[in-house]
């Protein structure tokens, strides 16, 4: 029973940790990162689509809109305690980032983060009025299905669980967004929909990361990645070329 | 950010040669915050020499006890459980952060549930905490606890356990499984490995397709093989539920070569620290680091292992030099930004501005 073991080799064989005590540091700068990319990214959507709600052509649109921007921000708050148990003053956090702040439609990112939050790159671009929105939030609800099958296998025990907890709420946010699409669709402007398609999906592919990421070995070996980001973006462009084909729009 | 409590040891008592069960009360109006859930843990810190060491213990109460208790075992060599052990009294005073963790499943009066739990030595210290809540809180549900140690004489809360048998007679079950000593079924000797709980499995000691929720808690290598054996037996991971709390702390920070001109003027640096929204400007020599120059000046600066290794202490430089002698846990890209660990990084020139809540 006293047998030793390295937390290392543990990990490595499927072992979860627990608690904040007895995280390595190389497995905690990739935690804490894991977890302000998804906090910054929810805040920043969340923040950039309260501008929207607004713009809702209806009633249900305006509450459909109103609800995802609460429960992203809610989500990010889930996550945000587990930082808090590793130190981070939540409050703070929360509040000191400008989360509504964009650059400009055609500023030439790629999949690079911006000076100030950890935030996708995706998230750094503006929404150009409803269906834009619309269309970003369904592409996007998409790729964060496909990323919360992934991490709520994360071997972070309270933030799997956190994740498998966030995965059915952020999936409603995807169905909600394809009936928006639907509806849009109906009332005919097909070509702007196309549009906003194709400005989104090779922003939203980008947020998968590089193909040619050299820390995919190490992250699997800490039991934080099962699958690559090529894996991941594979399957997000197969499920979501076919949910594009069912409302009549092409993938980019 | 959570903060320290004060708390009155308000009884200690053995429960093995070499462990000690600690019932503590807030105090100060902190009672609200130590509203415990079934199997988290706290957070102690205490001075050794002027050296503050923090320590993660499980509160082994039931939630329905009204008490908050905690059992500390002896760890070779281990400075806080050995303090606790030999010269921990009633009437002192410790201090803890609220209690922390995610070692629980939501409890409901109507469940009719299964719950298995496995304990590795003093593992047990939250395990015991969530059986004692589960059979209290869910009359219909059942507990089994497969508990392993060396010997007889190393079990804690043996006595404890067998009341619990008569009082919920029938829901409550305990399988001793001891690394050393004989038992007169063969089955109950040696390891807790993937193999011996198959076999747990395989002979009907335990019905594993009727359990709902598994606990584990004990060291890795016991961890990995329970877990591996449940997910054989058809348990999905949302169904195993994992503490661990490794038995390796990081080493402890030296003290760094002291020049021999340290006495002098040229050897002293003014800080300016911000933390928590407000700046102090300290007169600091350059052989101090950054974090200890911080506390030293009633700066309440976050740190957790002084080693370079945890990120706890992480600030901002803003103007001026520091020499970081150890970075185990910050990135390039961090560093780049002007990110240093406080606790290893020591003024190089005459000023420097560093800032905690960047």
């Amino acid at each position: 029973m006293a047998e030793d073991m390295s937390i290392e080799s543990y990990l490595a064989q499927g072992g979860v940790l627990t608690n904040p005590t007895n995280v390595p540091p190389r497995y905690r700068a990739e935690l804490m990162k894991l977890m302000t990319t998804f906090v910054d990214s929810e805040l920043a959507g969340a923040a950039g689509f309260a501008d929207v709600i607004n713009a809702g052509p209806g009633i249900k649109e305006r509450i459909a809109a109103a609800k995802i921007v609460l429960e992203k921000t809610d989500n990010a708050d889930r996550v945000l305690k587990i930082m808090g148990e590793f130190g981070v003053d939540g409050d703070r956090y929360a509040s000191h980032h400008p989360w509504t702040a964009r650059l400009g439609r055609d500023a030439d990112i790629g999949a690079s983060r911006t000076e100030h939050d950890m935030r996708l790159a995706v998230f750094n671009y503006p929404l150009e009025g409803w269906s834009d929105a619309v269309v970003m939030n369904l592409l996007m609800g998409r790729a964060v299905a496909v990323q919360m099958a992934e991490f709520s296998m994360v071997s972070y025990q309270p933030l799997a669980e956190a994740f498998r907890a966030v995965a059915p709420v952020e999936a409603r946010h995807a169905e909600l967004a394809a009936e928006g699409v639907t509806k849009l669709a109906e009332s005919g402007d097909t070509a702007a929909l196309q549009a906003s398609v194709d400005y989104w999906w090779p922003r939203v592919a980008a947020s998968f990361g590089a193909a040619d990421s050299t820390k995919a070995d190490s992250l699997k070996a800490m039991g934080l990645r099962k699958s690559t980001n090529a894996e991941l973006k594979t399957r997000w462009e197969a499920e979501t070329k076919s949910v594009l084909d069912g409302l009549g729009l092409k993938a980019a | 950010m959570a903060r320290f409590h004060d708390l009155e040891v308000t009884d200690i008592h053995k429960t093995i040669r070499d462990a000690v069960v600690v019932t503590l009360k807030p105090v100060n109006g902190a009672a609200e915050e130590f509203d415990f859930t079934q199997g988290q843990y706290l957070t102690f810190r205490q001075d050794f020499d002027g050296d503050e060491l923090r320590r993660s213990y499980s509160i082994c109460a039931g939630k329905d006890e009204g008490i908050l208790q905690v059992g500390i075992k002896r760890v070779d060599g281990g400075a806080f459980s050995t303090w606790a052990n030999e010269d921990l009294n009633v009437g002192d005073t410790l201090q803890a952060m609220p209690p922390m963790g995610g070692f629980f499943t939501a409890l409901d009066a109507g469940n009719e549930k299964n719950y298995l739990g496995f304990a590795g030595g003093s593992g047990i210290t939250p395990v015991l905490s969530i059986l004692k809540t589960t059979l209290a809180t869910e009359p219909d549900s059942t507990f089994t606890l497969v508990y392993a140690n060396k010997g007889v004489n190393t079990i804690m809360f043996r006595e404890e356990l067998e009341d619990l048998k008569n009082i919920y007679m029938g829901r409550f079950n305990v399988i001793h499984v001891l690394e050393t000593d004989a038992q007169e079924i063969d089955l109950f000797t040696g390891l807790v490995t993937e193999e011996k709980c198959a076999q747990l499995f395989a002979t009907g000691w335990i019905d594993i397709t009727s359990v709902d929720t598994a606990f584990i808690c004990g060291p890795e290598p016991m961890m990995l093989g329970i877990a591996a054996a449940l997910r054989t037996g058809g348990l999905d991971d949302s169904q195993i539920k994992f503490e661990l709390f490794a038995s390796s702390q990081p080493g402890r920070a030296k003290k760094r070569a002291v020049s021999t001109d340290a006495a002098s003027a040229a050897n002293q640096a003014t800080a300016v620290i911000t933390l928590d929204g407000s700046t102090q400007t300290i007169e600091t020599p350059k052989d101090i680091s950054i974090l200890d120059a911080a506390i030293g000046n009633k700066m309440d600066a976050p740190y957790a292992c002084k080693a370079g290794v945890c990120s706890t202490c992480r600030c901002r430089v803003i103007e001026g030099e520091v020499d970081m002698v150890a970075n185990h846990a910050l990135e390039d890209y961090e560093v780049e930004k002007g990110y240093v660990l406080s606790c290893q990084s020591y003024p190089v020139t005459d000023n420097v501005v560093v800032d905690f809540d960047q």
